[in-house]
C-alpha cells in the first residue's frame, strides 16, 4: 500500500506543476517547450494503444497528426471555420483514414498492418504534396493567435483528457484486457467471444481520434504546416522511440519515453543544431538498442525489477 | 421427433487436395458425453475446428440447438453457448491466470465487478485460487489444461468441446480432471471430447464416434466400439484383425 | 498511343531488376518471418558504394557488381544474428520487436546516408550510359538505352541463379523447408540460425548488387531507400506474401505502372498509383494476385 500512495503524491505533484506553470514562470520558451513535451506524452500514448496494448505496429502514427493539422488548416483557413468548429473536425477525420486503413489490413497478420500504415503515411504525405488546397510543397499558413497560455492550456487539457480515457478504457474497463488477449493469442481470443477484427479496429480508431485533434492543437499554436513537419517521417519515428525506449503495454511507460526523449531532442537541436542529421541515426539506434537490450523498455524493466525484488521473499 | 442438441451432417473437410474429415455425420443429445477416438492423423482436431467455427465445413453442415451454425465465426459461437479447450493449449501468457478468465467471463458479465466475482467462481472450481496472481506462462502443463477448462467455462457454455484435456498429466491430476468433468456432467453439460487415454474416454463416455482417415467407422457405446472389429483394426493394424 | 510500346518495354526492362530486389526481399520474409523495413536503404548503401568506387577508381561500376555483392553479404550475414536474437527472445512478442528492430535499422541508415552524402541526387555513370538500341519499324519506334540492356540480362542471371539455388542445391531445399515450417526444418536437421544468416547475406548482397543498377539506370539520392521500400512491400504484396512464384509478375506490372506513369501522366503520382493498386489489392484478394500468400 505504501508504494502505491507514493506514486499517487508524485502524481498529484506533477499535475500540480503542470496547472500552475504558467503562473510559476513568465519565460515563453518554457512554456512552449512544455507545451510541445505535453503534446508529445499524448502523441506516444495514443500510439500505444494499438501498438503496446494491441500488439499492431502502426508505422506512420504520425499520419494522423498531419491530417488533423491540415483538417484544421484547410477548414480555418478556406471554409474559415472557427477553431472549436474545425478541432473536432481533425479528430474525426483522422478516425476516417483510421476506419479506411484498417479495414482491409486489420484481418490480415501484423507485417500487412504495419506495411499498410507506413505506406499509407507516405500517401498522405505524397497527396499533401500535390494537392492545391494543401498548399503542396510550401505549406500552408493559419492566421496567428498568439496567446502561449491558451494553447498551454489546451495541450494540458487535451492531453491529460486523453490520459484519463485511456486510463479508463485501458486499465479499468474490459476493453483493456480484451485487447491483451488479442495481443497474447488472437485465435484462442476468439474462442472466448472476442471478435478480434472488430476490436483492433476501435483500438486503431482511439489511437487515432486524439492523435489527429493533437495535430489540430499543433497546426493552429504554430501556425504554419508543411508536408515535411507534419506528415514527414519524423513524428512516427519518434512515437515509435519514445513508445519502444519507455515500455510498450503500458501508460505511463510511453509518458515517460516522450518525456526523456523530447527532453533529449531539445537540448540536441539547441546545442547541436549543426548535426541535426546524427538526431536521426541516435533514434534509430536508440530503438535498435532497445528492441536487442530492453524489450520490455524502461518503465517494464523498472516494474519487472521491483515485482521480482518483492516476491522472492514468498517464493517457497 | 426431438431435435438433437448437436448435429453434424455429412461434414467434409478439405485442405487444398487433402480430405481431413470425410463425409461424417453423427449427433450429440443433451447432457451426454460423447468421446470423438481415432488415432494420430484421424481427423479429430479438424472436427473439432469446423465445430467450433475455425474452420468452415468444405461440404455438410452443423445444426445447433436447431440452428445452422456451419461456417459461423468462433466468438457467435462462444456467445450461443459453445466452449472449447484447445490440444496445444492457448493461455494469454503475459497475463495472469485470473486475468485469463475474467477475459472470458466478460462475455455473461458485462461490468467488471460481476466479471471477477463469476471468475474467483471458476478459480475455485478449477482449483487455480492459490495461482490467481501467477502470469499463466508461470503455470505447469496441468494447471495450464485447467486453465484452458477454465477460460471455456468461464463462458458458461452449455456445451463443451474438450480436446486433449487429460493426456500428459499424471494420474492423480488427471483423476481430478476427470472428477471435474464428471460434476459438469452432473450439472447437466453435454460435452464432446477429444481424449487419447482409453481409460479415461472408456469409463466417462455415454456414447463414442470413433474416426480413421477422416471417415467415421463406429458408433455406439463404449462396450459396443470396444468390441467393433474395424476399431480394433484402425487401432492394432492389420496384423491384429 | 505510338509511346505504348515504348512504355511496355521500359515497364519490363524496369520490372526485370526489381525482380531480383523482391524475390531475395520476400525469401528472407520466408525464412525469418520479419519484414525488414530497411531494405530500400541497403538499395542506397550499394547504390552509393558503386557511385563511390566508380569515381575513386574511373572503373565501370559494373565491374563492381561482384565486390559488392561479397562486402554486403558479410555485413548482412553479420546483421542477421542480431534479429535472429531479438526473434528467439521470450520477452514481450518478438515478432513485434523484430519489426520494430528492422525499422529503427531503416531510420538510423538514412540518418547515416543524410549525414555523409548530403540531399544531392546523382546518378552513376558507366560505358553504358550512353548510346541505345533503336528500333524504327513497321511504325513502332522504340529506344532501349544500352544500360537497361544490361540491367535486363543481370535481372534475369541473377534470377536464374536463385532458381538454381533453390531448387537444385540441398542448401535451397533447406531454404524451402524453413520457409514452409520452421520447427520441423529444424528437425530434419537444417540449422535455422546459420541459413537464416546465408539468406540474409544473399539478400542484403542482391539488394546491394541492384542498387548500383538503379543508380546507372535512374538515380542516387540518400533519400532514395523509402521509395524503394515501398516498391518491395508492393511486390510482395501483390505475389503474395512468402509466394515466390508470383514474385516476378508483380514486380512487372509495378515497372509497367512506373513507366506508363512516366510517360503519360505526372511521375510524382507514381507513387500513387502504387498506393491505390495496394489498397485495392488488400482489400479485394489479401493473399495477392494469385492467392497463395500467407
Amino acid at each position: 500500500m505504501k508504494n502505491f500512495t507514493a506514486r499517487q503524491g508524485v502524481l498529484a505533484f506533477v499535475v500540480l506543476a503542470l496547472v500552475f506553470l504558467p503562473l510559476l514562470s513568465s519565460d515563453t520558451f518554457v512554456l512552449r517547450v512544455v507545451t510541445e513535451a505535453v503534446m508529445w506524452v499524448g502523441l506516444a500514448i495514443a500510439f500505444d494503444v494499438i501498438a503496446g496494448y494491441t500488439g499492431y505496429l502502426n508505422f506512420g502514427h504520425g499520419a494522423f497528426f498531419g491530417l488533423g493539422a491540415y483538417t484544421v488548416g484547410i477548414l480555418m483557413m478556406k471554409a474559415e471555420l472557427p477553431f472549436a468548429v474545425a478541432l473536432p473536425a481533425g479528430g474525426a477525420v483522422a478516425a476516417l483514414a483510421a476506419l479506411i486503413a484498417g479495414f482491409p489490413t486489420l484481418r490480415l497478420k501484423g507485417a500487412y498492418f504495419a506495411i499498410a500504415t507506413w505506406a499509407l503515411s507516405r500517401a498522405i504525405q505524397q497527396l499533401a504534396l500535390n494537392m492545391d488546397i494543401t498548399g503542396g510543397p510550401d505549406g500552408m499558413r493559419l492566421d496567428a493567435f498568439l496567446n502561449p497560455q491558451f494553447f498551454y492550456y489546451l495541450m494540458l487539457g487535451a492531453v491529460g483528457g486523453t490520459f484519463l480515457v485511456l486510463w479508463y478504457l485501458l486499465e479499468r474497463a474490459p476493453f483493456g484486457l480484451k485487447l491483451k488477449a488479442i495481443r497474447e493469442d488472437e485465435e484462442g481470443a476468439k474462442a472466448l467471444g472476442l471478435n478480434p477484427t472488430m476490436l483492433k479496429m476501435q483500438s486503431f480508431i482511439l489511437s487515432a481520434i486524439p492523435t489527429g485533434i493533437l495535430g489540430g492543437i499543433y497546426a493552429y499554436w504554430i501556425t504554419f504546416i508543411d508536408p515535411s513537419s507534419t506528415l514527414g517521417d519524423l513524428v512516427s519515428d519518434q512515437a515509435v522511440v519514445m513508445v519502444v525506449f519507455g515500455g510498450m503495454g503500458t501508460l505511463f511507460g510511453p509518458a515517460i519515453g516522450a518525456l526523456l526523449i523530447f527532453a533529449f531532442k531539445t537540448v540536441f537541436w539547441a546545442y547541436l543544431s549543426k548535426f541535426q542529421l546524427l538526431y536521426l541515426i541516435i533514434l534509430g539506434a536508440l530503438i535498435a538498442v532497445s528492441v536487442v537490450f530492453m524489450p520490455n523498455g524502461l518503465w517494464g524493466t523498472m516494474l519487472k525489477r521491483r515485482n521480482t525484488v518483492r516476491r522472492e521473499p514468498e517464493a517457497p | 421427433m426431438h431435435e438433437p442438441f448437436l448435429k453434424v451432417d455429412a461434414v467434409t473437410k478439405c485442405f487444398g487436395g487433402l480430405t481431413a474429415v470425410n463425409n461424417v455425420s453423427f449427433q450429440v443429445q443433451k447432457g451426454e458425453i460423447v468421446g470423438l477416438l481415432g488415432p494420430n492423423g484421424a481427423g479429430k482436431t479438424t472436427l473439432f475446428n469446423v465445430i467450433s467455427g475455425y474452420y468452415a465445413p468444405t461440404h455438410g453442415s452443423i445444426t445447433f440447438s436447431g440452428r445452422d451454425i456451419s461456417g459461423m465465426p468462433p466468438y457467435k459461437l462462444a456467445a450461443l453457448g459453445i466452449g472449447r479447450t484447445f490440444q496445444v493449449v492457448k493461455p494469454f501468457a503475459g497475463l495472469t491466470v485470473l486475468e485469463n478468465v475474467l477475459i472470458a467471463a466478460f462475455l455473461r458479465y458485462p461490468k467488471r465487478a460481476d466479471a471477477e466475482r463469476h471468475a474467483w467462481n471458476i478459480l475455485d472450481k478449477t482449483g487455480l485460487t492459490d495461482r490467481a496472481n501467477v502470469t499463466a506462462a508461470g503455470l505447469t502443463l496441468a494447471g495450464r489444461k485447467r486453465l484452458e477448462i477454465g477460460k471455456a467455462l468461464a463462458l458458461e457454455p452449455t456445451f463443451l468441446l474438450l480436446d486433449e484435456v487429460v493426456a500428459g498429466l499424471n494420474p492423480t491430476e488427471a483423476d481430478k480432471t476427470v472428477e471435474l468433468i464428471m460434476q459438469l456432467k452432473n450439472e447437466g453439460m453435454t460435452i464432446l471430447i477429444v481424449e487419447h487415454i482409453m481409460r479415461v474416454i472408456m469409463n466417462i463416455s455415454d456414447r463414442l464416434v470413433v474416426l480413421n482417415f477422416g471417415e467415421k467407422i463406429a458408433e455406439g457405446t463404449p462396450a459396443e466400439v470396444s468390441r467393433n472389429p474395424l476399431v480394433i483394426e484402425a487401432y492394432l493394424g492389420e496384423a491384429a484383425a | 498511343m505510338e509511346l505504348l510500346p515504348q512504355a511496355l518495354v521500359d515497364g519490363i526492362l524496369l520490372g526485370g531488376i526489381y525482380i531480383t530486389i523482391a524475390i531475395a526481399f520476400s525469401l528472407t520474409y520466408g525464412v525469418m518471418h520479419v519484414i525488414d523495413f530497411a531494405v530500400g536503404e541497403w538499395i542506397m548503401f550499394g547504390a552509393f558504394t558503386g557511385f563511390y568506387l566508380n569515381k575513386w577508381t574511373g572503373l565501370d561500376p559494373f565491374i563492381f557488381l561482384p565486390v559488392i555483392f561479397v562486402m554486403y553479404f558479410v555485413i548482412g550475414y553479420l546483421v542477421q544474428p542480431i534479429i535472429h536474437r531479438v526473434l528467439s527472445g521470450t520477452k514481450g512478442n518478438p515478432f513485434l520487436m523484430g519489426l520494430v528492430f528492422t525499422f529503427g535499422l531503416a531510420i538510423m541508415f538514412r540518418g547515416l546516408a543524410l549525414t555523409v552524402f548530403g540531399y544531392y541526387s546523382n546518378s552513376i555513370p558507366s560505358m553504358f550510359s550512353e548510346g541505345s538500341f533503336n528500333f524504327d519499324n513497321y511504325g513502332i519506334s522504340i529506344t532501349i538505352p544500352y544500360v537497361r540492356l544490361v540491367g535486363l540480362v543481370y535481372a534475369l542471371s541473377i534470377t536464374a541463379i536463385l532458381h538454381y539455388m533453390l531448387k537444385k542445391t540441398n542448401f535451397g531445399l533447406g531454404v524451402r523447408a524453413l520457409a514452409q515450417h520452421k520447427d520441423a526444418a529444424g528437425l530434419m536437421g537444417v540449422n535455422s540460425k546459420r541459413t537464416g544468416s546465408y539468406v540474409y547475406g544473399i539478400y542484403v548482397g542482391i539488394s546491394a548488387m541492384t542498387g548500383v543498377l538503379l543508380g546507372c539506370i535512374l538515380s542516387i539520392g540518400a533519400q532514395m531507400g523509402n521509395e524503394y521500400t515501398i516498391f518491395a512491400f508492393f511486390v510482395v504484396v501483390l505475389a503474395g506474401m512468402g509466394y515466390l512464384a508470383g514474385v516476378p509478375w508483380a514486380a512487372l506490372l509495378l515497372g509497367m505502372v512506373q513507366s506508363i506513369f512516366m510517360i503519360y501522366f505526372n511521375p510524382s503520382h507514381t507513387l500513387l498509383a502504387v498506393f491505390v493498386i495496394l489498397y485495392i489489392i488488400l482489400l479485394v484478394s489479401p493473399r495477392g494476385l494469385f492467392g497463395k500468400g500467407v
